[in-house]
């Protein structure tokens, strides 16, 4: 009892958004392409982890706590926006700060594969390689069964190589 | 990972939000007692009219039956005194 009042009272606010405001903005950036949007929500998702801070215990639950909201809000976002007229994926601008590494031409046409595929696959593919999850994790997270996410990651994957190789572009 | 799946990680890294993320956050926080508390003061004055209104009404009804009784007490007294006049007579 001690020892869970203790770690509940080092569970400091300033600390927990420090931490996982990039995964948390990334998860609804990636999922939305629109910035705007995407820094409204994760703010909204930090509003919402401020409110029900008493009920999280531990940073790891902070954590996966925060993921399972901003894949939600995210989710709920891009169905609300389906209603409204979008911005072609191409006028859309990255962030101020890009991914390290990797080809950005390659990068950004991935992005806009990736933005093609319907939700859940979107999702699952986010969680899988921006938050590096593993597939019992995803399932978890998203509220799906192992099975479907497993599917979803395997023909993804199958779509954009068969995209890929029609644009010539392959392994190097 | 093979090649792809290694693209795939850094074309989904994470970015971080614009700067000033916390305090825009913070911000928002601050601003929801100002609306907690215009709905609390609303609360309240919606309940000082319903309070007073509920007075009125019991005010009203007290004034009627002091009315009521009022007339019922000069009723008998015009009673009495028109059978003390019979009387006298």
């Amino acid at each position: 009892m001690i020892g869970l009042t203790a770690v509940r009272q080092a569970l400091d606010f300033g600390e927990l958004m420090r931490e996982h405001r990039g995964m948390v903005f990334s998860v609804c950036w990636h999922f939305l392409h629109d910035r705007d949007l995407a820094e409204e929500i994760a703010q909204d998702v930090f509003l919402s982890l401020h409110k029900n801070l008493s009920g999280i215990e531990t940073p790891a639950h902070a954590g996966f706590w925060l993921r399972k909201v901003a894949v939600q809000r995210a989710i709920d976002a891009a169905r609300k926006r389906s209603r409204r007229p979008q911005v072609a994926l191409e006028d859309v601008g990255e962030p101020s700060v890009g991914p390290a590494g990797g080809d950005p031409m390659l990068g950004g046409m991935l992005r806009r594969l990736i933005a093609t595929l319907p939700e859940t696959p979107r999702m699952a593919m986010i969680l899988r390689y921006q938050e590096d999850l593993d597939p019992r994790e995803i399932a978890e997270t998203m509220g799906i069964p192992l099975g479907t996410v497993k599917s979803h990651i395997q023909r993804s994957l199958a779509m954009l190589r068969e995209k890929l190789e029609r644009r010539g572009v392959g392994e190097r | 990972m093979d090649w792809l799946e290694q693209e795939l990680a850094q074309a989904l890294a994470r970015k971080e939000p614009a700067a000033g993320f916390d305090a825009r956050v913070r911000a928002r926080l601050n601003r929801r007692p100002q609306w907690l508390a215009i709905a609390a003061t609303v609360l309240v004055m919606l309940g000082v009219g319903e309070a007073w209104h509920v007075r009125q009404q019991e005010g009203q009804l007290a004034k009627e039956q002091v009315m009521t009784a009022m007339r019922i007490a000069g009723g008998k007294l015009n009673r009495v005194q028109t059978h003390l006049k019979g009387t006298g007579q």
